[in-house]
């Protein structure tokens, strides 16, 4: 079993178990987007002092950085309900709009010292085009129209001046309180800081979505004041990813770097590199688990290429989903009941030292939290206490990281419950898309593909990668073929393969540098 | 009476052609048998590439050749009928060697007619194959090969023997043979034909002459079935075959046939000889009621007397009507005809035609022309009193079983109204694809001649473009507009102006419809004069035309087909990345502007798009 990082000692937490296994912490209510929004801030603070994607060896998991807060942008495109009413009631009299406006402003923006906006009157020819802009840079909000409040919504990161961290404003109180960005992109970060391509990975980044210059960037950085900006900023530290060094982390950056070899815009970049992350975190969740529980198999996933009927391949996909499903759980379970193997424990249960054993528990999993000590004095046997713990250790894995794969699936599009009640493994289009692009240089045998995308992410679609269900006559050769076939077509309707004769074809990334128009 | 009854050699040979369970016709090689065996003259249909390959081989140039193909195209045979024509002993050709040499002057010719036997086999055989592609790269080799293998196998041996360099190189060159379809590159001793680029359009008519013309139908002559002046007591057999030939309906049943294969080739699925011949068999033989669903002159009288007669017909039988379910879907000949839906797919007017025309005085006249004169397979008995129950609410199955004619009667229908009544009737309305005929003959058609497709079909596709680019219910179509929402160009709706490209030619700019090679339509994109902006295409199938047109007449993106939208955005996609490079080369550099300035599309009121400025000073 591979060595854990030592965890911080000033953490505060109920327990150390998922954060153990998997770092801290893996989130389902922080979507892949929001994800890699919290990795650009990272990234992007860093790169402001010079580290950008730097890690000491020496020193792991001591990363520190200070993001951005850039609340006069926000409370202007999320927090300002009276613009478009007031352009309506003064219409044709800026001067009234503007003033108007700005009234309804100042009293409101927590978080800003001795708001001023009339910067903004200077760079725009009337409040109507302001308005205009704000509505235009609105629309690109990350998974626009959904219900998260203000101080959590974000813009598409046209560049660095649209990068700032997730908040809750009340008044004038601002604090960090993790709701969105709840550090699964600091595992990102780290992740990709020991991926042994970080230089490569900066490069990239830095030139495609960190250029001030662009003329998106440029745009939003004029709806802020000019510097330097009297806000709030805060420091966050307690980063905490268990392992040196993975090959998951290499598959992460190496993926990213089969990406960026595509002939794309920039921005274009993004969603792939999205779902693509998305799918190796739940790679990485998935190995973890089976590495706790002391197994070195990789995780496999039936696909159901969505057909017309119900098949067999639906129902195993229904199943391969539910089984990596539980994994979390099962690792939980036995990471947690392997201290009953230990010879602390052995010696302390058979004397029944239930000091020594609350100490052990301290120790290991540090809890209870000090200030909880007292929750746990009445249980009298070795026992009882491991059961309280395990059934805390349940409730508490069952609230995020227990939602972690069933969220992640569904957000990058790899698992969906379309034309059936049962979540299972069914592709959407642009994942598919995105693992073309991916794994195809500029053309690939369509069969290669199929084993390509088994032996990378345990993909099972076709056949030959389901010897597994086939010799065991859960399903037959034909049925996999058809699935196959389907995704044969799917694939070509989509223009991302052409065919030859006879069951053969080849998967064409339309976006490859040789071989383009 | 006694009617005479002929059990013809000849039909039951033919019907081993088609669907049924055994199908050993499926191979040269037991077909050769069997024309020996039931001393039939062997049917040898007119090979396109036959006569260059022969000329190759005899020529003291003469190049190694592979033939590539769908299972079915003809590879042992062409193998064959090369070895014959060079005068290749036939004893030595049926016994059991999987490499055949035969010595022409100065060269060897090895003839490998089945490559998949090779690599089965072990390291032995292979070496044959690396023989092979030594000789492709040696300039004054004395070994010729003609190799036949389904791109799948070839693809199989070369990974199997690609250790060095130079199979490597060997490799490169037969894969890029086999994805451009070229069929030579220079300097490389090989020329690789793909007889699945053989078009249906080409072949379907020499088949059917081919059959047709066989001596075996002279049995018939004395058949009393045959052309029996009483309906009841007429073969199908015989009336299907006098469907398809000749000058019935002015051919329509062969050119509507002819049509619906070609799209299936445009749309990427081809269609190899063994399946036209299991077609043909099926078209003229099938009937549900007979064994394996193939009719035998021995079934005639049975299914005469039960007057189910109209079963058989030609019409349903070319969708596979008369087999089961699950056998019809594994074929593919009649999963790839089952796509277009007809039967299933009908308008108001032609099924009130069918089922009212009796009595509706405004339909009258074509019920008469469509249904009433057809007393075969038509308005047959079994039709007529199925009908008068129905409308008379009598039928004992709630009229399932008139639906199911109805449905024949569609079927029949497509390939029965003539030209001059298929724009008003919608012929193509009969089908899943409502733009199919349209697509065929006024665009894939037109392109492939060079002509000029008509530029109200262009519009129409750039107005569909238009409301996919932007996410917008524009109607505008004299130029193509490219918007992003800013950041992801694939967003559903792009309001932010990068570009408008004109429809009609103008300083390089343009959207047309042209050709490449000798079965491609493309739409095609140019931005701009300069070599190093060169245009951008997108093959136009029918999937995809289909789409655009539907997307361009009212439906929305994402309800055809969302594999067809985020294919659609992809092509945006590359226009945009091309638009990136015209700015470089005309050293449009955004940085550089001082002031910054963009365009904000919006829709006016009378669904034009339109641009808007927007400014502002930093």
């Amino acid at each position: 079993m591979l060595d854990r990082l030592p965890p911080h000692k000033k953490i505060d937490s109920d327990m150390w178990v998922d954060e153990a296994i998997w770092g801290h912490r893996l989130y389902d209510e922080e979507t892949p987007w929001l994800c890699f929004m919290e990795f650009l801030n990272v990234l992007n603070a860093e790169i402001e002092e010079n580290r950008g994607l730097k890690e000491d060896a020496e020193k792991r998991n001591e990363l520190s950085y200070s993001p951005k807060s850039r609340l006069y942008l926000r409370h202007i495109l999320f927090n300002s309900p009276q613009m478009s009413l007031i352009a309506k009631q003064f219409r044709n009299d800026s001067n009234a709009q503007w003033s108007k406006w700005m009234e309804s402003m100042i009293s409101n923006m927590g978080g800003v010292d001795h708001p001023d906006l009339n910067y903004l009157q200077d760079r725009f020819i009337d409040f109507e085009k302001f308005v205009e802009i704000v509505e235009f840079v609105r629309s690109s909000t990350i998974e626009g129209e959904n219900n998260k409040r203000w101080s959590s919504q974000f813009i598409f990161p046209y560049g660095p001046d649209c990068l700032y961290e997730d908040l809750d404003v009340k008044d004038d109180k601002v604090t960090s309180d993790r709701r969105f960005f709840s550090r699964t992109g600091e595992l990102l970060y780290l992740m990709l800081c020991r991926s042994g391509r970080q230089e490569e990975i900066l490069d990239q980044l830095s030139s495609k979505f960190l250029n001030p210059d662009s003329k998106l960037n440029r745009l939003v950085a004029g709806l802020q004041p000019p510097a330097p900006v009297q806000e709030y900023r805060g420091i966050r530290t307690n980063t905490y990813l268990p392992y040196v060094d993975l090959e998951e982390y290499r598959n992460l950056a190496d993926d990213w770097l089969s990406l960026f070899k595509c002939n794309l815009s920039a921005y274009d970049f993004i969603p792939y590199l999205v779902d693509l992350t998305g799918l190796h975190m739940v790679i990485y969740s998935l190995k973890r688990a089976y590495q706790t529980i002391g197994s070195d198999e990789s995780p496999v996933f039936v696909l159901e290429i969505i057909g017309p009927k119900k098949t067999v391949i639906r129902d195993l996909a229904a199943e391969s989903f539910s089984q990596n499903n539980n994994l979390s759980q099962r690792a939980v379970e036995a990471y947690i009941g392997s201290i009953k193997y230990t010879e602390r424990w052995t010696s302390a249960a058979q004397e029944n030292d239930i000091t020594e054993i609350r100490a052990l528990m301290k120790e290991t999993f540090m809890w209870p939290k000090d200030s909880k000590d007292h929750t746990i004095t009445n249980l009298g046997t070795p026992d009882a206490v491991f059961e309280e713990f395990a059934e805390a250790v349940e409730r508490r894995h069952r609230q995020h990281v227990g939602k972690f794969h069933g969220g992640w699936t569904r957000e990058i599009g790899l698992s969906s419950r379309r034309g059936s009640r049962r979540i299972r493994y069914a592709p959407h289009d642009s994942l598919l898309k995105t693992l073309v692009l991916v794994v195809v240089q500029e053309r690939m045998e369509f069969k290669e593909f199929l084993d390509t995308l088994y032996s990378k992410y345990g993909f099972i679609i076709d056949a030959p990668q389901a010897r597994k269900y086939i010799d065991s006559g859960r399903a037959d050769q034909a049925d996999f073929k058809e699935n196959a076939k389907r995704l044969e077509q799917r694939l070509s309707s989509m223009g991302l393969l052409m065919r030859l004769s006879d069951a053969c074809a080849y998967v064409e990334n339309p976006f490859a540098i040789r071989g383009a128009n | 009476m006694f009617m005479p009854v002929n059990n013809s050699a000849w039909i039951s040979f033919l019907r081993q052609y088609g669907p049924i369970p055994k199908n050993d016709a499926m191979y040269d090689e037991s077909i050769q048998r069997m024309f020996k065996k039931k001393r039939i003259k062997p049917i040898n249909i007119e090979s396109l590439y036959l006569p260059d390959l022969i000329e190759n081989f005899k020529s003291s140039e003469s190049k190694s050749v592979i033939l590539t193909g769908t299972a079915g195209d003809g590879k042992t045979y062409h193998c064959r009928a090369v070895w014959s024509a060079l005068n290749g002993s036939p004893i030595e050709w049926d016994d059991a060697s999987k490499v055949k040499h035969l010595q022409l002057g100065q060269t060897t010719l090895h003839i490998i007619k089945d490559l998949s036997e090779l690599s089965q086999n072990g390291s032995d055989d292979i070496e044959h194959f690396v023989k092979f592609c030594d000789s492709l790269l040696e300039p004054n080799s004395k070994d010729v090969f003609l190799i036949a293998a389904n791109d799948g196998q070839l693809l199989d041996a070369l990974r199997q023997v690609a250790s060095t360099e130079s199979l490597l190189l060997v490799k490169e060159f037969i894969e890029e043979l086999l994805v451009s379809g070229k069929v030579e590159i220079e300097n490389f001793r090989l020329k690789m034909y793909n007889l699945s680029r053989i078009s249906a359009q080409w072949a379907f008519p020499r088949i059917v002459q081919n059959l047709f013309e066989h001596e075996g139908w002279i049995e018939c002559d004395t058949c009393s079935f045959k052309d029996n002046d009483s309906l009841s007591q007429r073969c199908p057999i015989w009336e299907n075959k006098r469907r398809l030939e000749g000058e019935y309906n002015n051919h329509n049943i062969h050119s509507r046939l002819v049509d619906l294969l070609t799209l299936c080739e445009v749309n990427g699925f081809h269609v190899p000889i063994r399946q036209l011949l299991l077609l043909v068999s099926n078209m003229i033989l099938g009937h549900p009621a007979a064994r394996d669903n193939i009719m035998n002159c021995k079934d005639i009288p049975k299914i005469l007397g039960q007057q189910t007669i109209s079963d058989g017909s030609i019409y349903r039988n070319i969708f596979g009507e008369n087999l089961s379910e699950r056998r019809r879907e594994s074929r593919d000949i009649f999963s790839m005809l089952g796509r277009f839906g007809i039967g299933n797919e009908s308008t108001n007017k032609i099924d009130n035609i069918l089922i009212f025309g009796a009595d509706d005085p405004e339909l009258n006249s074509l019920y008469e022309k469509l249904v009433l004169e057809d007393s075969y397979y038509g308005a047959d008995p079994r039709y007529r009193a199925q009908q008068k129950a129905y409308l008379e609410g009598t039928t004992e199955d709630e009229g399932k079983e008139f639906l199911s004619q109805v449905r024949s009667q569609r079927q029949r229908l497509f390939f029965e109204i003539p030209d001059s009544d298929s724009d008003e009737l919608k012929l193509w309305n009969l089908t899943t694809f409502q733009y199919a005929g349209e697509f065929l003959n006024d665009v894939y058609r037109v392109a492939l001649i060079d002509g000029k497709v008509s530029s109200h079909i262009t519009s129409r596709l750039v107005r569909g473009l238009n409301r996919i680019f932007t996410g917008l219910l524009t109607k505008t179509q004299e130029e193509l507009f490219l918007a992003t929402s800013g950041s992801n160009s694939q967003a559903k709706v792009s309001k932010f102006f990068e570009a408008s490209i004109s429809v009609p030619r103008k300083r390089g700019e343009s959207v047309s419809v042209i050709r490449s090679g000798a079965e491609t339509a493309l739409l095609q994109v140019s931005l701009s004069n300069s070599p190093n902006v060169p245009p951008i295409h997108l093959e136009l199938n029918l999937i995809r035309y289909e789409f655009l047109c539907r997307v361009a007449d009212g439906a929305l993106p994402g309800s055809f087909s969302k594999e067809c939208y985020e294919d659609i955005l992809a092509f945006k996609s590359r226009i945009l990345t091309q638009l990136q490079k015209r700015r470089i080369d005309e050293y449009e550099d955004e940085a550089s502007n001082t002031n910054l300035t963009f365009q904000i599309i919006k829709l006016t009121t009378d669904g034009m798009l339109e641009r808007k400025t927007v400014e502002v000073n930093i």
